[in-house]
Parts: structure tokens; C-alpha cells; sequence
């Protein structure tokens, strides 16, 4: 069901005005009629005191896979989606050019290969990548001027600490994500630049959340807490095995427990500013869960080996994550956020925070489901997960 | 004054929320989806494109079908939600679609296909269904 909507999505995307094709420029009068020039190898003789007036070369103007392509922009602008017509809308399987070429140029003989590491589209593609970066790029925001910084006022110590430790942790994922993002966007083929562009925008984007905790946490007061565990951060990090099963952490664990942290976040906000940035940042942070999704969907749907991959990767985070979780920072300061105080916390906030992890389980394991990622029962899952997946069963 | 819910009720809504550009930046902006409401046993269909709601329409269940996700919430409900709006001009945090979501066992925001990238429009979008939310303060509203 989820891939019949998603490929005429894509089929909707396509669907721009058709090119026609000429079949070269060497017909082009005007090329004919081009004055003479000093070519550059003219231009050596000229250095050399021997001035000598040679016709232009244009070679290079005989060459193009389809020329006379006119997309017009339609009611929503000329989108990046919309250039994929006629061979320049040819996306296939592999790309085996190890060069630089853009889709659709012609390739320039002897280039030595750059040595892609990701050069099938099963390892990277998501039919909505070129739609989520014209997304970013529409709906983006600025935290210098459109949070409202002035609704922060003086909040009791344990809470504003509570945010700033909240804050500090928040800022280091934005930061993983821009590393692991850059760190494998240049091993990813030209073939595929419309997950290249989205990727480029989410890295933005992990940017603006890395300025606005940081801005957050320094604005009141108060200043940065303590480095999280990052134990998560490493895993996401160092997962060299390929690039969906890094986006299975970053996404499917990392995003979705980001996303449900800021959802019970914008609950609970103090103030305008942070109710801005949490659910600012959420809307964001659903345009990389969406590619993540799309993503591991295309890659289950053509590689049958892929779901038991990736039931066996997130097994393996199960056990970082737990980790993670153990270590009291986070959970305190969410507990003391949430039930409003220390006094708050110990109960009203740490049932919230038990609520909250319950749904992260929930969430996280729904979309495994949707996905066909077959995971472990709540009961072999390693505490504190177990307690989380089993109460997320329960509700 | 336009009685809640009906057509004219988010007609009223939709030509103030096409009508405001402040809404159109800082993180809102383009949108592009089929949302349906569904007010205890009324259907409602918007179509939201580009910067604007561009049609409101009154629906049955079976066009609950073809949405890509749809608001469920009882009568009273809506009715808290759309008063908390105009006291406060807009919806204070208990109010909010994000809240309203997490409260329900089953979330605010649900469809009959299933399809998590169509459902996952409402978090991709939300900040413009706030705005769009938002804006009936600025109308009369009768229950």
C-alpha cells in the first residue's frame, strides 16, 4: 500500500513539461558565426612575442546527450524534481562513472575514478529526496530573529539547569548528524544528487539546532551542562557497514527518540522561544525521518537480504542505546523539566519520561513494522528497553 | 459569525490564513497535502497547496480514504481547542496540535492506508496546520 502511493508520488514529481531534444549545436548558426579569438594555445604563442590569430575551438559545443530540453516552471516554481525529463530523468540501478560527471553530461575521457564507496541507488535513493529539498529550502527558518528570544524570563535554578543540560545533549546529536551526514555524502555517486542535495539541506539543518540549543542554553542565565554519554553518538558514527544501516541509526533510533523528546519538549515549554525551537526543530527533523523512511523502504523493497540486515543492526544498537539510557543526565533533567522542579520530578516528571520512552518504543517499533525489519520481543530486549517496548505493548 | 464546523467556518479560516504572509516564513511556508478533519461524525476535506488552503469541501467517511492523514477529535473537543485559540490568540501549549497529539492514545493524526510517509505530513507540516488553526481567532465563531 505504502509503495503504490510513494511511486505515483514519484510519478507525480516527474511530471514537467516534456523536453524535446535538437540533435546538436554544431547546426547552431550562431555557433558558425562566432567571431575569431585568441585561442589558448594561440594565447602561449602571444607570451611569447609571437602573436597568432587562430578560430575558436568549440569542439565542446558539439557534444550533449540531449539538447533543446525547455522545462517550464509550474505553479510551485521550476523544482529540482522537475528537470527530470528525457535522459536527464534517467536514474538507474548502478552508476558505474567513478568521476565527478553530473546525470545527463557527457563523460570527459581519462578522468581517473574518485573511488565512491556508495554507487548503487539501492545504498542511498528515496523517491522524495528532491521534494524534501525544495522543502528545506522553503520552509527554513532563522534562530537569530525568529525565535522569540524576549519570552525567556528567570526561571528557578533546577529547571533552567535542567534545560541547559537538556540543551547541551541536544546540540551534541544536532552535531553527529552534520558529521556523519558530511562524512558520507562524498563517498555517494554524482548519479544520485537529489538525495545529495537533501542530504546537504538536513546537514544544514543539524546546524541551525546545534546554533539554537547552544543560543537556548546560553541565553538565560545559565550555560552548557555536562557531555552527554555518547555512546549512541559513536555507534552512528563509526557504522561503516554501509549507508542504510547508518540511516537505520540515525533515523530509526536517533531521530525518532530526538523526535519524541521535542514533542513532549514543546509540551512542557516555559516560554514562546523554546515552544518555537522545539516544534521548529521537529518539523525539521520530520523531513529526515520521512527521507530515512523512504530510504530503507526502497532499499528493503529491492534487496531481499535487506531486512535481516537491518533487524541485526538495530539488535546491535538496542544494546548502545541501553547504555545511553543508563546514564542519569538526560533522564533527570527531562524528569525535572517536565514535572516542573525537582520536587515535580520524582514523580509527575518521571512518569512523563516513562510515558515519553514508551512512546519513542512505539513509534520506533511501528515504523519497523511498516518497514518489514523484524525485531525482538519486548521481553528479550535489554532493560531499561524492554521496560519501555513492553509499556509501549501494553498501551 | 460562522458556526463550527461547517464549510464557511474554515472557508473564514482559509481566506485569513491565505491572507497573512507572516505565516509563509520562518518555518512555514509550502505545503502540499490532503488533510481531513473529522469533527465526531463530520467530514471535512482541505486541500492545502503551495502557501495557501485552497479548498474546504464537506466529505463523508469513505473520502477519509484518499486523505493523507486526517484530526480526529470529538465534538467537545474541537470545541476546547477553537475557544482556547481565541482566548489566546492562538493555542496555548495544552492546546496545541503537538499536545492534542500526544495526549491521544491513538494520536491526533491518523489514516486508514497506513502509509507512514503520507501520515508523517502532519509532523513535516505541522507548524502551517498550527498557523492555519490559528488564524480562526481572528473570526467569529459559533458552536
Amino acid at each position: 500500500m505504502a509503495k503504490s502511493s510513494k511511486a505515483s508520488k514519484a510519478k507525480t514529481a516527474k511530471k514537467a513539461p516534456a523536453a524535446s531534444a535538437k540533435p546538436s549545436a554544431a547546426s547552431d548558426p550562431a555557433i558558425a558565426a562566432t567571431p575569431t579569438l585568441v585561442s589558448s594555445q594561440a594565447q602561449g604563442k602571444a607570451d611569447s612575442g609571437q602573436p597568432e590569430k587562430q578560430g575558436p575551438v568549440l569542439d565542446w559545443m558539439n557534444k550533449t546527450r540531449q539538447w533543446g530540453v525547455r522545462v517550464k516552471p509550474g505553479k510551485a516554481g521550476l523544482r529540482l524534481g522537475d528537470l527530470n525529463v528525457g535522459i536527464y530523468g534517467e536514474i538507474p540501478m548502478q552508476w558505474s562513472d567513478q568521476s565527478r560527471n553530473p546525470r545527463g553530461a557527457v563523460p570527459r575521457k581519462g578522468m581517473p575514478p574518485v573511488g565512491y564507496a556508495v554507487r548503487e541507488k539501492v545504498g542511498m535513493w528515496a523517491d522524495s529526496a528532491a521534494d524534501l529539498y525544495e522543502e528545506a529550502i522553503q520552509r527554513r527558518w532563522a534562530p537569530a530573529t525568529d525565535v522569540p528570544w524576549n519570552t525567556v524570563e528567570k526561571l528557578p535554578s533546577d529547571i533552567e539547569r535542567a534545560i541547559c543540560q537538556v540543551c547541551t545533549e541536544l546540540s551534541q546529536f544536532a552535531n553527529v548528524e552534520i558529521e556523519t551526514i558530511a562524512g558520507w555524502q562524498h563517498q555517494m555517486v554524482y548519479g544520485y544528487h537529489e538525495v545529495k542535495q537533501y542530504l546537504a539541506t538536513a546537514s544544514f539543518d543539524a546546524a541551525r539546532h546545534y546554533e539554537c540549543f547552544r543560543k537556548r542554553a546560553l541565553v538565560n542565565g545559565g550555560g552548557l551542562g555536562v557531555e552527554g554519554p555518547g555512546q549512541v553518538n559513536r555507534m552512528i558514527l563509526e557504522s561503516s557497514g554501509g549507508w542504510s544501516a547508518t540511516v537505520a541509526y540515525l533515523v530509526l533510533v536517533r531521530a525518532v527518540f530526538t523526535m519524541t523528546i521535542l514533542k513532549y519538549l514543546a509540551r512542557h515549554a516555559y516560554n514562546d522561544a523554546e515552544r518555537f525551537i522545539y516544534e521548529h526543530v521537529l518539523q525539521d527533523k520530520a523531513r529526515l525521518l520521512t527521507y530515512g523512511l523512504d530510504h530503507l523502504h526502497f532499499a528493503v523493497a529491492h534487496d531481499d537480504e535487506q531486512p535481516a540486515v537491518l533487524a541485526t543492526v538495530l539488535a546491535i544498537g538496542d544494546r548502545v542505546l541501553t547504555r545511553d539510557l543508563r546514564d542519569p543526565a538526560l533522564r533527570e533533567a527531562l524528569a525535572i523539566i517536565f514535572g516542573r522542579g525537582i520536587r515535580g520530578a520524582r514523580r509527575q516528571g518521571m512518569e512523563m519520561y516513562e510515558e515519553m520512552m514508551a512512546d519513542f518504543m512505539q513509534t520506533h517499533l511501528g515504523y519497523c513494522r511498516w518497514l518489514g525489519i523484524a525485531r525482538a520481543p519486548a521481553e528479550a530486549m535489554p532493560p531499561p528497553l524492554n521496560r519501555h517496548a513492553g509499556a509501549s505493548v501494553a498501551a | 459569525m460562522a458556526k463550527f464546523p461547517s464549510v464557511r467556518w474554515f472557508d473564514a479560516v482559509r481566506e485569513v490564513f491565505n491572507g497573512d504572509e507572516s505565516v509563509q516564513g520562518g518555518g512555514g511556508g509550502y505545503c502540499n497535502c490532503i488533510a481531513g478533519m473529522k469533527v465526531g461524525k463530520d467530514v471535512f476535506v482541505l486541500t492545502f497547496e503551495g502557501v495557501e488552503c485552497t479548498e474546504a469541501v464537506k466529505a463523508d467517511d469513505a473520502a477519509l480514504d484518499d486523505v493523507d492523514f486526517y484530526l480526529d477529535m470529538a465534538p467537545a473537543d474541537w470545541r476546547e481547542m477553537i475557544s482556547n485559540i481565541h482566548s489566546n490568540n492562538g493555542a496555548d501549549r495544552h492546546h496545541t496540535l503537538n499536545t492534542l497529539d500526544l495526549e491521544r492514545e491513538d494520536g491526533l493524526a491518523t489514516s486508514h492506508h497506513g502509509d507512514q510517509y503520507r501520515e508523517d505530513l502532519f509532523f513535516r507540516y505541522n507548524q502551517t496546520f498550527q498557523y492555519f488553526f490559528n488564524a480562526s481567532a481572528r473570526i467569529r465563531t459559533d458552536f
